[in-house]
């Protein structure tokens, strides 16, 4: 029996319809005000309704936060035993998938927006595979399958393919003014999505699991280290696994210096890079592109500011992805803010994919 | 009843006198194929082709042969492929692979890019026209610029010759490094027989001398006859090509984005979610290409005019829907 935990963030979507962008922090009782409605149940019953597989025991949060949308099925369930309010907050959802968590779950599937997937990402971690149903306003984390049909699918085909996806933090108030502004907060591990369509003829284009091909990067970086060089790298977890192999610990999610086989810096921002550029001359960046889209540079690290990229040669620049991960991408992308470094920025790469292998690309 | 539209087949059937040689084939199935048999095949490619048949390598589908290629010609080369495309290069650690990325929304080559990277032998592979976006990827002008370079070696793969009508089977004797694979699943309406060949240049011919060519009787007897009596294929693909352009046209007024090209199949691109599975579910099947490549692109082989107007009609509902 295959025990799946199911959390529905029932104020999740409901600014979008009223124009609100979000609905983080105070936003939500405001899209109440202008009659926003809850778009959560109809996502979560359409996929319900689509699971065929009857070995599953859902544990499931209480009231308007799952169970509700639960009991109209034929499943096995139990509902966590907390109780929650009128109104729901981050602090609910966190605190119900710890206990979820404590029930051994296999899977969580989890309802909401971005705000939702970095509340489950702080209790999980890269812990157990989610599912992500979208039903946010902004879902800019890639964490989400694709429809309520897809994730349907993923369930009933017991996926046991998972691949890690950014979570993003976009900022809100930005957001409503128009801008785009994300950090990396995080990944979460989530299946492959499955072919929709049987007896397809034509094999994948992506030869390698994402495992190896992430070794595979790291030994191609390992065996042409200059000693003289100072190695930024950028945030990630393909950065990670290269940090790894050389045996130091990175910040998942910040920029760290990296010289003759020693951390020498962690989490720098813009001035501590500065002053690194300004006293090492032979700086070399590497970098992978974060979130769907494909930035490598002016979103999800913000640290790497113009003034920044100004003093690095373009050549100097490494870019690495796995093979699934490029193979997405319709194309890099960057958006420092400085017209003419996006434009020494952009034309064709070289992206990094294995030890021998290597993708073109073009940066837009 | 489904629809395939999925795996760019030829809806129509093989003529008569195709199954009827096919089924002449199976009364000597108790025999390995005669080699005067293959070699009467040969003659006909060579005709159609207008080749010498002594540059033909015959084969059970020309993926085969693309396998034998990178196999044979890899090992002290580079390998250069474009992303998408049909060729799935598994090879082996010591071999560089150099993958271009086709970009939206021209999935053009980059004549420069490719021509920079061909400092080291290499090995290029590449679907003219390319599948999945139907574009035609190479001209005479970049060919011949290609192969001027030695040391590399070109292979294109023209499926769907018969639907672009562009091929550089007339450089095959000029260039030594070039060699083409073909098939006749698509126009000629064989894909069940998976019967596929190489054309080549002289540097491949050489390496291909002792190459055994394993093919069943009832094969090799309907192709001969296919080749034999090529206008029936002629005016299926004729059709075929009729109904792209119709599908195309209906497209448009429906609002739907897709992509012109060369075959027998439609690039499409659309925001609506869940666009394959609407579609399945009402009986239609067609290429969802985000399990591999981008997010809302789906391509569509062309069927039966009868099965294009469901397949119109299904989108359009879609499409109102969402």
């Amino acid at each position: 029996m295959k025990k799946i935990g199911l959390i529905v963030n029932p104020i999740a979507g409901m600014g979008g319809s009223v124009g609100l962008k979000g609905t983080d922090g105070n936003t939500y009782k405001k899209a109440l005000k202008l009659g926003a409605k809850p778009t959560t149940p109809q996502r979560i019953e359409e996929t319900l309704a689509l699971i065929k597989r009857k070995d599953l025991c859902f544990i499931v949060a209480p009231g308007k936060m799952g169970e509700d949308y639960l009991k109209k099925y034929d499943f096995k369930y139990e509902v966590v035993s907390t109780t929650i309010g009128e109104t729901t907050s981050a602090d609910d959802t966190k605190r119900i998938v710890k206990e979820m968590l404590n029930k051994n779950i296999d899977l969580l599937i989890f309802v909401g927006g971005d705000g939702t997937a970095r509340d489950v990402y702080d209790v999980l971690g890269l812990s157990i595979p989610v599912i992500g149903i979208p039903s946010g306003v902004k879902m800019f984390s890639p964490v989400f399958a694709l429809s309520t049909y897809a994730a349907a699918e993923i369930i009933d085909k017991n996926s046991n393919q998972f691949i890690e996806k950014e979570v993003l933090d976009i900022d809100e108030d930005a957001f409503r003014k128009g801008k785009l502004g994300a950090k990396l907060y995080g990944y979460l591990r989530v299946p492959k999505n499955p072919s929709l369509l049987q007896n397809k003829k034509e094999p994948s284009n992506v030869t390698k699991p994402e495992a190896i091909s992430k070794k595979e990067i790291a030994q191609y970086i390992l065996g042409r280290i200059e000693p003289e060089t100072f190695y930024i790298l950028g945030p990630g977890t393909t950065l990670a696994t290269i940090s790894d192999v050389m045996g130091l610990k990175k910040t998942l999610l910040g920029i760290d210096a990296v010289n003759n086989g020693k951390l020498f810096g962690a989490d720098l921002n813009e001035q501590a890079l500065l002053k690194l550029m300004a006293i090492y001359k032979k700086i070399k960046i590497i970098v992978t592109p974060i979130g769907g889209n494909g930035f490598i540079f002016g979103r999800a690290s913000k640290q790497f500011t113009p003034e920044v990229l100004k003093l690095v040669d373009k050549t100097d620049i490494i870019i690495v992805a796995t093979e699934d991960k490029i193979s997405r991408l319709e194309c890099l992308r960057v958006d420092t803010g400085d017209v003419e470094v996006d434009k020494k920025l952009r034309g064709y790469v070289k992206v990094i994919t294995g030890n021998k292998t290597e993708t073109l690309i073009e940066v837009k | 009843m489904t629809i395939e539209l999925f795996k760019n087949e030829n809806p129509y059937l093989p003529a008569d006198n195709i199954l009827q040689a096919a089924e002449k084939g199976l009364e000597v199935l108790n025999r390995y194929s005669k080699s005067a048999s293959l070699n009467a095949l040969k003659k006909q490619l060579g005709k159609y082709n207008n080749i010498s048949p002594d540059r033909i390598v015959l084969s059970h589908g020309s993926d085969l042969l693309l396998r034998e290629v990178i196999n044979i010609f890899s090992n002290d080369r580079n390998i250069i492929r474009f992303s998408p495309s049909f060729f799935h290069v598994s090879i082996n650690q010591s071999i560089k692979l150099i993958n271009i990325k086709l970009s939206p929304p021209d999935f053009t080559i980059n004549s420069g890019l490719l021509l920079s990277q061909l400092n080291e032998p290499t090995l290029i592979v590449i679907d003219n026209p390319n599948n999945p976006t139907g574009k035609l990827m190479l001209n005479d002008n970049l060919v011949e610029k290609i192969l001027q370079n030695k040391n590399v070696l070109l292979l294109v793969d023209e499926a769907y010759y018969e639907f672009s009508g562009k091929s550089f089977v007339n450089l095959i004797e000029k260039y030594p490094n070039l060699a083409i694979t073909r098939t006749m699943d698509k126009a000629f309406s064989l894909a069940g027989l998976r019967f596929g060949y190489l054309l080549m240049g002289d540097y491949f011919k050489e390496h291909f001398k002792d190459f055994p060519s394993y093919l069943a009787t009832p094969s090799i007897f309907a192709a001969i006859e296919a080749l034999k009596n090529k206008e029936y294929m002629v005016q299926n693909v004729k059709k075929i090509l009729f109904e792209v352009k119709k599908i195309e046209d209906n497209l448009l007024k429906i609002g739907i984005q897709y992509f012109s090209g060369h075959a027998n199949f439609i690039l499409v691109k659309t925001e609506i979610p869940d666009f394959a599975i609407k579609l399945k579910k009402a009986g239609v099947l067609v290429r969802d290409l985000s399990d591999e490549w981008l997010n809302g692109y789906y391509r569509i082989s062309v069927g039966l005019p009868e099965e294009n107007e469901i397949l119109l009609s299904m989108i359009k509902k879609i499409k109102n829907n969402t």
